[in-house]
C-alpha cells in the first residue's frame, strides 16, 4: 500500500485541515477523518483492486472552483430521463436550490428530501445513524474521503405505509471546464415499513475537465420497504468516479438496483447489499460500456444473512478499444440462510481485440439448503447472426450495432420506466454509433 | 437470372463442388436434389456469400452481374433471398424492427422510399395470412423461442414480405411435419410469378409434391449428374439415389 505521497492525496490532507462546513458531525466524520490522515490509497497489490489502478486519478489535483452559469436547456436534456419526476439538481457538488425542485413541498406524503447542508437535530441524527449501522466490506479510502470531506448531498427519508408515486431524480452536474473538480456527495435514503420509492441518480459533466466523484450512498430499508435506485452515469471521458453503496434490506423488503456506466475514464461501482430480515430480495442490473482507454469496474457484494431471501444479478459489458472491464460480484450465503435463492450473471461483450475484461463472479456458500447459480461468459458477436442479418440486405456495420444494442438491451428492457429506458437505450445506441467496430 | 459455371468450390481445402453448371431463368423454378453430402447446402451458402468457402474456379452470374464479387447484403438488396435451412436464433432483436429495417434497406437500393410503421405493419400482416403465422411471433425477438415449424415459417414470411426475384430454399422441408410444409409450400406457390425464380434444395421428393418444380438437377460428388423434369423426382423417390451415382460412375 501506498503513502499519502501523490498529488491528490495531498489535496486531501489539505481539505482534512480546511476551515470548511462539512456535512456530518464528528460522530461520523472521526473515524473517517483519523483513516484519510493515516490513510493509504489501495494499489493493485491488494486484491479488492488487483485489476483496478487508480494512477490517473491520484495524479489529479483539484483546483479552484470555475462553475459555469448552467442554462436552463441543458438541464431540460438532462430531464429528459424522467420528465415527471421530482428533480434535485447538484452543480458541482452543490446543491442548487435554483434548479431544483421545491422539496419542502413534498412533506406532506409522507416523503421528506433534505440536503445535507440543511439537516438538524433528530433528523441529522437518524441519517448519521444509518451510516453508522452501514459497514462497507470493501472499507477503501473513499468511503472516508466522502464522509470525512462531504459538504453536501442528500437524506431521503419516506414514512412508513407510504407509496410514493412520484419518483426522484437527482442530477449531478459539473460544469468545470480547465481545472479538476471534485465532488463527494452523500446520499442517505431510509424507507420505513411498506413504502416504496423510486430514486434515480444520474452523473453527468458538462465541461471537458477532468472531475473525480467520489460519491457514497446508504440505504436501509424496513421491512417490507421497497426501493428502486437507478445510476445512470454519463460523465466525461476525463472523469474518475468512485462510489460505495451500502445497502441494508428488511425483512420482506425489496431492493431492485440499476448501473448503468457509460462514460468516465475511470469507474469503479461498489454495491454492498445485505439482508437484515428474513423473505427480502434484491435485484441488481446493469451494463458497463467502454470504448478507448475506458476502464469500468463493478463490484457487489450480496450478504444473504438471513433465511428465505432471493437476489438475482444480472450484469453486462460492452468493451470496445483498448477499453478495459472488471466485474467482481461475491454472493455470500451464511449457515443460517437456509432456502436462499441466489443468481448471477456476468456476460460480456469485447468489440475489438484490444479490449479485455476480467470477471470473477463468487459464490461462498455456509447453508445447505439453498438454490444458487452463478456465470459468467466472455464472447464477440456472433458471426452466423451477423451474417443472417446481412442475408437480408443489413450491412456488417448496421447488423454489429443491431446485435449489440440487442445485447444491452437484455438488460435494459427491464427498466420498467419509460422515459428512463427510452433515454438509457438512446444513449446506448448513440455511444454504439459512435464506435467504429473494426474487427467484426 | 442466375447462370452458374463450372463452379469449383473447396472448405479448409476439401473439394467439395467440383465443376458445377446450372442456369436459371426467370419465372423457372428448379429443384436441386442430391445425397448428403453431394454439396447441396454449399452450394446455397457460397451463392448466399456465406464465408468460409473458396471459391476455386468458375463463375456464377445473377442478372448479369459477379454474384461472387457482391458482399451479402448487396445480394440480398439486388433480390437474392436465402431461405436458411437452419434459421439463427437472434436474442434482443425484435422480430418486425429487424424485417422493417431489412425491407427498408433492400427499398433504398432499388431508389424507392422507405415504408414508415404504418404500411410496414399492414405489409407484414397481409403476408402473415400466407404463411399462418401467430402474430405475437412478431413481437419476439428473431426466431427465439419459435418452434421448428415457426422458424420455417418466418423465413417464408420474410421471404414473402423482401419479395425476391431469386429464392434459394436451402432445405426447407426438413423438419417439417405435413401440414407445416404445405403451409410453406402455399406460401412458395403464392409468391410465384414469371419475373420470379426459385431453386429448392432438398433431400426428399415429398416437397416437390407442393411445390412444382419446372426442372430437376441430381447433385452427386459436387456435380449435377442429371437433369430432368419433375419426373425424374418421382423416379428418384421411387428408385433411390443408388443407380444414378451407379450410372454417373460408370460413364466417368
Amino acid at each position: 500500500m501506498a503513502q499519502l505521497t501523490n498529488n491528490f492525496s495531498e489535496w486531501i490532507s489539505q481539505q482534512v485541515d480546511s476551515e470548511s462546513s462539512f456535512a456530518f458531525s464528528e460522530a461520523v466524520r472521526s473515524p473517517s477523518l483519523s483513516k484519510l490522515t493515516h490513510g493509504v490509497f489501495p494499489t493493485r497489490k491488494d486484491e479488492e483492486w488487483k485489476y483496478t489502478p487508480i494512477g490517473d486519478l491520484l495524479d489529479t489535483r483539484p483546483g479552484e472552483d470555475t462553475t459555469e452559469v448552467l442554462d436552463l436547456e441543458t438541464i431540460d436534456e438532462l430531464k429528459q430521463a424522467m420528465p415527471s419526476a421530482h428533480t434535485i439538481v447538484f452543480l458541482n457538488g452543490e446543491y442548487s436550490q435554483e434548479y431544483s425542485d421545491s422539496h419542502t413541498a413534498l412533506r406532506d406524503s409522507g416523503l421528506s428530501i433534505s440536503p445535507l447542508p440543511q439537516l438538524e437535530g433528530t433528523a441529522l441524527k437518524r441519517a448519521e445513524d444509518t451510516i453508522l449501522e452501514s459497514a462497507l466490506t470493501d472499507d477503501n479510502i473513499f468511503q472516508h474521503i466522502a464522509l470525512g470531506l462531504s459538504q453536501n448531498g442528500l437524506f431521503i427519508e419516506v414514512n412508513k405505509n407510504t407509496e410514493c408515486q412520484t419518483p426522484i431524480h437527482v442530477i449531478y452536474i459539473n460544469t468545470a471546464r480547465g481545472v479538476t473538480a471534485f465532488a463527494s456527495p452523500v446520499n442517505v435514503i431510509r424507507v420505513a415499513n411498506n413504502s416504496h420509492l423510486k430514486v434515480v441518480e444520474q452523473y453527468a459533466s458538462l465541461g471537458e475537465a477532468a472531475v473525480i466523484t467520489v460519491p457514497a450512498s446508504y440505504i436501509h430499508l424496513e421491512d417490507g420497504a421497497g426501493l428502486d435506485y437507478y445510476k445512470i452515469s454519463v460523465e466525461n471521458a476525463a472523469t474518475n468516479h468512485i462510489c460505495n453503496t451500502s445497502v441494508r434490506v428488511g425483512g420482506s423488503g425489496v431492493f431492485r438496483s440499476h448501473q448503468y456506466l457509460l462514460g468516465s475514464n475511470l469507474t469503479r461501482s461498489n454495491l454492498e447489499v445485505s439482508f437484515t430480515g428474513p423473505g427480502a430480495e434484491a435485484v441488481l442490473r446493469g451494463v458497463y460500456l467502454g470504448d478507448d482507454n475506458q476502464h469500468l469496474d463493478v463490484r457487489t457484494y450480496l450478504d444473504h444473512a438471513q433465511p428465505h431471501c432471493s437476489s438475482n444479478q444480472h450484469f453486462r459489458g460492452i468493451l470496445n478499444g483498448h477499453s478495459r472491464g472488471v466485474f467482481n460480484g461475491l454472493v455470500l450465503v451464511r449457515e443460517h440462510a437456509q432456502k436462499t435463492d441466489a443468481q448471477q450473471s456476468n456476460k460480456n461483450l469485447l468489440l475489438s481485440r484490444d479490449a479485455r475484461v476480467d470477471t470473477k463472479p463468487q459464490l461462498e456458500i455456509f447453508a445447505d439448503d439453498v438454490k444458487c447459480a452463478h456465470g459468467a461468459t466472455v464472447g464477440e458477436l456472433d458471426s452466423n447472426a451477423l451474417f443472417y442479418l446481412q442475408s437480408r440486405g443489413i450491412n456488417k456495420k448496421d447488423a454489429a450495432l443491431m446485435l449489440t444494442r440487442a445485447f444491452a438491451a437484455e438488460v435494459t428492457q427491464e427498466i420498467d420506466i419509460d422515459s428512463l429506458r427510452n433515454y438509457v437505450q438512446d444513449k446506448i445506441s448513440t455511444s454504439l454509433d459512435e464506435i467504429v467496430i473494426p474487427s467484426v | 437470372m442466375l447462370s452458374i459455371k463450372n463452379l469449383q468450390v473447396s472448405v479448409e481445402e476439401k473439394p467439395i463442388l467440383k465443376g458445377l453448371n446450372l442456369e436459371v431463368k426467370p419465372g423457372e423454378i428448379h429443384a436441386i436434389m442430391g445425397p448428403n453430402g453431394s454439396g447441396k447446402s454449399t452450394l446455397a451458402h457460397v451463392l448466399s456469400g456465406r464465408e468460409g468457402y473458396s471459391v476455386d474456379a468458375g463463375s456464377a452470374q445473377y442478372k448479369g452481374l459477379d454474384l461472387l464479387d457482391m458482399a451479402p447484403e448487396i445480394r440480398a438488396r439486388e433480390g437474392m433471398f436465402l431461405a436458411f435451412q437452419y434459421p439463427i436464433e437472434i436474442p434482443g432483436v425484435n422480430n418486425t424492427s429487424f424485417l422493417k429495417k431489412a425491407l427498408n434497406e433492400i427499398r433504398k437500393h432499388r431508389g424507392e422510399e422507405e415504408l414508415d410503421a404504418i404500411d410496414f405493419l399492414s405489409l407484414i400482416k397481409k403476408q402473415m395470412k400466407l404463411v399462418e403465422m401467430k402474430e405475437e411471433l412478431l413481437k419476439r425477438p428473431v426466431n427465439q423461442g419459435f418452434s421448428g415449424g415457426e422458424k420455417k415459417r418466418n423465413e417464408i414470411l420474410q421471404m414473402a414480405v423482401l419479395n425476391p426475384t431469386l429464392a434459394i430454399l436451402d432445405e426447407t422441408d426438413s423438419g417439417l411435419d405435413i401440414d407445416a410444409l404445405r403451409i410453406v409450400a402455399g406460401g412458395v406457390n403464392k409468391l410465384r410469378s414469371a419475373d420470379n425464380s426459385f431453386v429448392v434444395i432438398t433431400h426428399y421428393q415429398r416437397l416437390l409434391d407442393y411445390i412444382v418444380p419446372d426442372f430437376v438437377h441430381v447433385l452427386s460428388n459436387g456435380q449435377i449428374i442429371k437433369s430432368g423434369t419433375k419426373e425424374l423426382a418421382l423416379e428418384l423417390e421411387e428408385r433411390g439415389y443408388d443407380w444414378l451415382l451407379e450410372e454417373a460412375e460408370s460413364k466417368a
